[in-house]
């Protein structure tokens, strides 16, 4: 593939990208971003090379997952490092703090957060994938890099977990998120 | 079913997020241009680690080739030393036997006399001195003592010369030559003389 045909197609997964690296950086837009960036530097270096052997968006989300766990791990050598910089990043402010603190006003979003919080890596990773990017179970497994019994186990795991603490979470939330089934259905 | 009405729920909450999200996504040209620039910009060609380990290396190779070159001095310098006491005692080996602890005390004296500086011969065995820095005197006395030496070289016999010799070594090195008849060449056979008294 070509930079300009790969470059067209990563402009159309930007989003989703991002929406990824989020989710693969709990939350922080800075650091989503700058995983983004490091994962274009890849493909334009020619580190990550698409080979086709899967889906792009499948390869693209799979290189962010690993980037943005280098990345994590670069993050937490260099506090263990720099112990007297760490105030310092801590405090860092992010350029979308106060559009994420307006979308976070929404109570139901705020309680949704938290729970996602709460739950396991590869369990929430398995959420986000089938809910928000809309990908497959297996497509999931192969951006985990894991089976798909493995996937679909975190996935139904972290659903229930989910369920749990959203329950936990908004006592008043209105709706009752307990699994109610019907004596019929069972 | 609840539970897929739970996901109906969970779904619209993602889809929610995602809305969210898409709001504060960065634009991609952006994102592609400062990656471009930073590709472009010149890596950082200092790494601590890198720098110690090269740094490390280069001190234990250093180290190495200083003690052996150290080493290559000093054997040279012992070995000469070890050839000064030589011909102190250049007596013959039926002597030495006599006159043992004579010949050890002059060892011990001819290690302790060219160096004066130093007290006890221990220390000298340790650290052996280059004589490279001696005075013009010092080295008329070596010269002499350099020829002594190769005298003495040059006239030294194994003891074990008197062991090779025997009293029929001319029968051995006489060789019968071509215009010789049969009886001169049986004479010089050793057993013909002993046929003729049979």
């Amino acid at each position: 593939m070509e930079i300009a045909d790969l470059k067209a197609e990563l402009e159309r997964l930007h989003s989703a990208s991002f929406g990824w690296a989020l989710s693969c950086c709990r939350r922080d837009a800075t650091e989503a971003e700058e995983v983004l960036q490091t994962v274009y530097l890849k493909i334009l270096e020619g580190k990550a090379r698409f080979r086709g052997e899967s889906s792009l968006k499948t390869w693209l989300f799979a290189v962010i997952r690993k980037t943005a766990a280098t990345e994590y791990r670069r993050r937490l050598l260099r506090s263990f490092r720099l112990t007297d910089n760490t105030d310092e990043v801590d405090d860092r402010v992010s350029p979308f703090e106060s559009q994420t603190e307006t979308f976070e006003r929404s109570e139901a979003q705020s309680h949704f957060q938290g729970a996602l919080k709460e739950l396991p890596r590869r369990q929430r990773e398995a959420l986000h994938l089938v809910f928000y990017e809309d990908l497959s179970l297996r497509e999931a497994a192969d951006v985990m890099g894991v089976s798909i019994g493995s996937a679909r186990q975190h996935y139904e795991r972290g659903k229930k977990k989910l369920r749990e603490s959203l329950t936990r979470l908004e006592m008043g939330y209105g709706n009752n998120w307990g699994r109610q089934e019907t004596p019929s259905a069972v | 079913m609840e539970i897929i009405g739970d996901d109906k729920k969970l779904r619209a909450l993602y889809s929610q997020a995602k809305v969210a999200d898409q709001s504060t996504t960065p634009s991609f040209t952006s994102v592609w241009h400062r990656t471009q620039a930073r590709a472009l910009k010149p890596r950082r060609a200092f790494n601590l680690s890198f720098a110690l380990v090269t740094a490390l290396l280069v001190l234990t190779l250093g180290s190495l080739a200083a003690w052996s070159i150290y080493s290559n001095r000093s054997r040279p310098s012992q070995q000469a030393s070890t050839n000064d006491s030589a011909p102190t005692n250049p007596a013959p080996a039926e002597k030495k036997a006599v006159e043992v602890p004579k010949d050890k005390e002059d060892v011990k004296t001819a290690e302790t006399l060219p160096t004066p500086g130093h007290d006890s011969p221990a220390r000298r065995s340790i650290k052996p001195r280059p004589r490279r820095s001696a005075p013009p005197v010092d080295r008329q006395l070596l010269a002499s003592d350099q020829t002594t030496k190769e005298t003495t070289i040059g006239t030294w016999q194994s003891p074990t010369v008197g062991l090779l010799s025997s009293p029929t070594d001319d029968l051995f090195k006489s060789i019968p030559q071509l215009n010789e008849n049969t009886n001169q060449m049986k004479s010089s056979l050793p057993g013909r003389s002993n046929d003729k008294e049979k």
